[in-house]
């Protein structure tokens, strides 16, 4: 595999665009963004530990109900007063409604086993969650794992059916986690693979296993900013060519943004034609008028 | 012969004004073109078949180019990318044209006060005639599309083009 590197990016005016792309919170603070606080990945460690926590609560809770009482026993007892109702520890409260979440669970599948089996320390965790299988990989060895699930006769998974990706702020260590999701048609299984990334990292372009992956790999870029090595046309695809930020991310004010006071004509032509400028400049032609004198 | 009574010449001749002939012909045979944006431009194709048939005003030739069309039904959502493109068609009809803002969404936003819709396509080419609704049914269309013939109608070629008649003097 050749050295993923950085493409180059187009060299863009520094001044941040005026106008239609500053909004007023002051005056509409209800518009003002919410950001999340938790990391809702959904993940077998991370589930496992949040029960481990809800129980040690429980726990403490249970005991400072017990040294209460013992306090208010001694009290009454010193006082001459009747001793006060020993404490009851307060049952869980059972989960039985139909509209039970499925938690993740222990990983039983053959292909995630095999998929650990011949991966080894590159897979970070395997877990079933509602009969849907998931494996999470480290984010180096991504191609790797995509090019053992096409073409491993055991594994054979013809098809990237979908890849996308999300943004965690409130994640420590990583910021986004880029998913792809495999369906093998012969075997008639799908099967989801996970990469966690921070911001600036540049995971392997897919194209070269899956080659459907390049439109969806630039929309990741367009809506999330995490570019792609080795990938054919980095470029936006949604957005037009000259847009600013990243609309997906959660940082990203996607209320109240509407083109209200759009100046269209000079805003949008006149950057148009700088970066057209730009562009014939880079490929050693003058588009510039000549000048008069 | 009295004054009162119609001449023989009258018999076969209408008198009228140069305008009104061109307005009546202008308001009767205004034909779209073909160009939908989103949901609303559903609405706008079932104004255009049998069950509403638009074709009963005069409206019903969709035509493929903007060059032979004289009205142009922004019917959907304006999205920042889309706006060049809006603007291009609307330069490349020929004068004199027309322009029907359909649904809430092309004549201010709709649902979407969000970082890709432009808040009404009046800010970036003019509007005649705004039809509100999300969608508009056809009728609503319909009626609108009156509205747009009564304005042709009233109109008049020195006002249309007044500005350049004063700029000439
Ligand atoms: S006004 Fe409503 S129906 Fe029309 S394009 Fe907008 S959202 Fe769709």
């Amino acid at each position: 595999m050749a050295e993923p590197d950085v493409p180059p990016t187009p060299d863009m005016p520094d001044e941040a665009p005026a106008g239609p792309y500053v909004y007023d919170y002051k005056a509409a603070p209800n518009r003002q963004i919410v950001m999340p606080k938790t990391v809702p990945l959904p993940s077998l460690r991370t589930y496992l530990a949040e029960q481990k926590a809800a129980a040690a609560a429980d726990e403490a809770k249970w005991l400072k109900m017990q040294a209460d009482f013992e306090t208010a026993k001694a009290k009454a007892e010193a006082e001459g007063k009747d001793a006060p109702k020993p404490p009851v520890r307060p049952v869980p409260r059972k989960d039985d409604n139909d509209m039970k979440t499925p938690w993740p669970q222990e990983a039983k599948d053959a292909d995630l086993l095999l998929l650990q089996e011949r991966l080894g320390d590159k897979v970070e965790e395997i877990f079933e969650q509602a009969g849907e299988l998931t494996c999470q990989v480290t984010k180096d060895s991504i191609l790797e794992v995509l090019q053992l699930c096409r073409q491993d006769a055991a594994l054979n998974y013809e098809m990237l059916a979908d890849q996308t990706a999300t943004h965690y702020p409130a994640a420590t260590g990583f910021a986004f986690s880029v998913v792809y999701h495999l369906t093998s048609i012969s075997r008639r299984k799908r099967l989801r693979l996970r990469i966690l990334v921070p911001e600036g990292f540049l995971p392997e372009s897919a194209c070269a296993v899956y080659p459907g992956a390049n439109w969806m790999e630039r929309e990741i870029y367009d809506m999330l900013g995490i570019r792609f090595a080795n990938h054919p046309d980095m470029t936006r695809i949604l957005c037009p060519e000259d847009w600013e930020g990243y609309p997906l991310r959660k940082d990203y004010p996607t209320v109240g943004w509407g083109q209200r006071d759009i100046s269209f004509r000079e805003d949008r032509g006149g950057r148009l034609d700088l970066i057209a400028l730009q562009k014939a400049g880079q490929l050693g032609i003058n588009l510039k008028q000549p000048k008069a004198d | 012969m009295g004054i009162n009574q119609l001449s023989t010449l009258e018999h076969i001749l209408i008198t009228t004004k140069v305008e009104k002939v061109m307005n009546w012909s202008r308001a009767t045979s205004v034909w779209p073109v073909t160009f939908g944006l989103a949901c609303c431009a559903i609405e706008m194709m079932a104004a255009g078949a049998s069950r509403f048939d638009f074709d009963r005003f005069g409206s019903g030739i969709f035509r493929a180019t903007p060059r032979q069309a004289d009205l142009m039904i922004i019917a959907g959502t304006v999205t920042y990318k889309m706006a060049p493109v809006i603007k291009t068609l609307y330069d490349q009809m020929p004068e004199p044209k027309w322009v029907i803002a359909m649904g809430s969404c092309a004549t201010a936003g709709g649902p979407f006060d969000s970082y890709h819709t432009i808040q009404g396509v009046d800010k970036i080419i003019p509007v005649d005639v705004f039809i509100p609704g999300c969608p508009p049914r056809p009728e609503s269309l319909i009626y609108g599309f009156m509205k747009l013939q009564d304005k042709i109608m009233t109109s008049s070629l020195a006002d249309r083009y007044k500005d350049i008649f004063e700029e000439v003097g």
